[in-house]
């Protein structure tokens, strides 16, 4: 590909994000492979000099690490299930329904979305800690079932869906959840499986409320077990923290790496075109 | 008796009113055109009847039943929209069942009416296809498959020619009369086209600003308009509409007068104010070079070529109307003077204040023809 002298300052500009954004990537890989004595001396090393399975064996041996990554995914993948299912009811509801204060309703739950996570966080401790999912995974998803984003987002694509697509199934007497189930979700499916993904990421990521909430290592998610390794307890350990980073990164780039043509799809399509 | 009686209609949206008291009948079998320029109502009534809008007032029935709260898919229609419609991600084949099996017929049933509907429009060999891959007049066929498939006893079309070239148009005219001739179900067809209108329709419900001008066969709606809208609105170009006064079998226009004829006087006695509206399509424009009798004065300002023939626009002497005239050969020049004449059983007159028609003489009553309305 030719580049224009014109785009070249641009394309150094992108190329420095590009490595920005790689370099702690790589750096992770990188000194996950290394022993520590090696990764104090050669930290910038790319390929690790001694090459050693040493940090991953010791993370399975010292942690139930198994059951954490477990726990990781079922927080993460009930969440994203019950976030997409109800924004897919909700968006279909504010899209197609006729109702009395639908706007109002509409607004007052956007407004939620500015609502910072500190200010919810304590009364939803207190009634978790109430109805007894203290340190369980359940408590961790339980408040985050439902989310305004993907109302958001997905009443956004769906106003992108003709609204004569509708009307010619209705004249079919075809129901509404047989609507959403033939016509509606086959055609906003890029944008479903971007909202899943950007629900699966953020849920995988959450630190400060499974902190609150988990207590017992069994119950740990990934970035807790990650807190373990770069806190005051064992912040010496940093190859081994490295390790449980490339694991961590593991679930959502393979789910990425699956998604990928889904993702891009989204973001470069402003509508669906009937 | 798969009729439809609007009954005092009213659709409003808020303060903005759509379709303002609609009465009228459409007959079982019958291809009726609701025709007028946008914004009209035309696509608002036809959604009532799909019952894809509810109605702010009055009764809708269909079939002898009232349908005000009946739901879209209990009222026996099938709708060719405008856009067509069709679902993106389905096959045209699945395209075409979908309703079929949303009712849950049985397959055979549906293998064999898919087969005789792809026939008969012409889309065999596409059925895997997907819309995209399609060309307009393809598309358009697959939305008439999918309403036709059903068999219904309403047939509903919004405007389905309007994304087509002119020539599929003609040809898909044909092919909806053709079709419609099948099975007769009861047709009502959207369009803002006269042509299309005129083509197509056995009667035409002409609507201006959310009121029936005109219920009709297209012959009486171009011959005999009823109201001074119906007839700007059909013809092409449209009518010559001059303000004219009338006093004891004299009609003046601008500085001119010219004697009526007995029967037309008859007519125009019954509007007492004798303020008047005197129509006369360009085809039916005498020039004269001569002065004659029933003749009025007038210049020509500009000449219009058709291709085929020529339009004269004269401007009338001592008023400021322009009149157009549609002529074949022996055109006048700009600024030559010439007489106009008009064919007395060619003329229209209108109430001015109401913009209504005075009617016709009898003489001319005759040649109307009535609606016969099918078995």
């Amino acid at each position: 590909m030719k580049i224009r002298r014109s785009q070249a300052g641009w394309h150094i500009l992108l190329l420095f994000f590009v490595f920005v954004m790689l370099m702690p990537i790589i750096f992770a890989v990188s000194n996950s492979f290394k022993t520590l004595q090696d990764a104090f001396n050669t930290v910038f090393q790319v390929i690790p000099l001694n090459p050693t399975l040493e940090n991953y064996i010791h993370v399975f041996e010292r942690l139930p690490f198994f059951q954490i990554t477990l726990n990781t995914f079922l927080i993460a993948s009930t969440v994203t299930v019950f976030k997409t299912i109800t924004s897919l009811f909700a968006a279909y509801s504010f899209v197609y329904f006729s109702y009395k204060g639908k706007g109002t309703i509409y607004f007052i739950m956007l407004t939620t979305m500015f609502i910072p996570f500190t200010v919810t966080m304590i009364p939803n401790y207190l009634l978790i800690s109430k109805i007894g999912l203290r340190d369980s995974i359940w408590g961790v998803a339980l408040p985050q079932l439902a989310d305004v984003l993907g109302i958001f987002l997905l009443r956004q694509a769906m106003r992108g869906v003709p609204k004569a697509l509708i009307e010619a199934a209705k004249l079919e007497n075809v129901g509404n959840v047989k609507i959403m189930r033939d016509i509606i979700i086959p055609l906003v499916r890029p944008s479903i499986i971007t909202t899943g993904i950007v629900f699966f990421i953020n849920s995988w990521n959450e630190y400060v409320w499974p902190v609150l909430i988990l207590k017992s290592k069994e119950n740990y998610t990934l970035s807790l077990a990650l807190q373990m390794y770069i806190s005051s307890e064992g912040g010496t350990e940093f190859t081994i923290a490295m390790a449980v980073s490339v694991m961590t990164m593991l679930i959502p780039l393979i789910l990425y790496i699956i998604f990928q043509r889904y993702i891009i799809n989204t973001f470069t399509m402003s509508g669906i075109k009937g | 008796m798969k009729n439809i009686v609007f009954e005092h209609v009213v659709k409003a949206y808020g303060k903005n009113v759509i379709v303002k008291d609609l009465n009228m009948e459409i007959k079982e079998g019958e291809r009726l055109i609701l025709l007028g320029p946008s914004g009209c109502g035309k696509s608002t009534t036809l959604r009532m009847i799909a019952g894809l809008e509810e109605l702010t007032e009055g009764n809708l029935y269909m079939d002898g039943r009232l349908v005000n709260h009946v739901a879209c898919g209990n009222r026996d229609v099938s709708m060719v929209f405008q856009n067509y419609a069709l679902f993106p991600h389905m096959t045209v084949r699945n395209n075409i069942i979908y309703g079929l099996k949303a009712h849950k017929m049985n397959p055979e049933e549906i293998e064999k009416r898919l087969s005789e509907v792809l026939g008969m429009l012409e889309l065999k060999g596409l059925e895997e296809r997907k819309p995209k891959d399609l060309s307009g007049g393809q598309r358009q066929r697959v939305a008439l498959a999918r309403a036709v498939v059903k068999r219904a006893g309403y047939f509903l079309l919004d405007e389905p020619l309007s994304n087509l070239d002119a020539q599929l148009r003609l040809r898909a005219r044909k092919e909806l009369v053709n079709i419609h001739s099948m099975y007769r179900p009861t047709m009502v067809y959207v369009t803002h086209d006269q042509i299309e209108a005129m083509t197509v329709g056995e009667r035409i419900a002409l609507m201006h600003e959310g009121k029936m001008e005109m219920l009709d066969t297209p012959s009486n709606v171009y011959s005999r308009p009823a109201t001074v809208f119906c007839a700007r609105f059909i013809g092409s170009p449209s009518m010559n509409i001059v303000e004219a006064n009338y006093n004891s079998g004299v009609m003046s226009i601008g500085k001119q007068s010219v004697r009526l004829p007995e029967m037309w006087c008859r007519i125009a006695d019954k509007n007492v104010s004798g303020r008047l509206y005197a129509g006369v399509r360009p085809e039916h424009v005498i020039l004269l070079r001569e002065k004659e009798e029933y003749a009025i004065e007038g210049t020509v300002r500009y000449v219009e070529d058709y291709g085929n023939r020529y339009g004269v626009y004269v401007h009338v002497e001592g008023d400021r109307n322009e009149l157009i005239a549609i002529r074949d050969s022996d055109i006048p020049q700009p600024g030559e003077k010439i007489y106009i004449k008009v064919a007395f059983d060619k003329l229209h007159l209108f109430d001015r204040e109401s913009e209504e028609s005075l009617g016709y003489p009898d003489e001319i009553k005759k040649e109307r023809e009535e609606y016969v309305y099918p078995d």
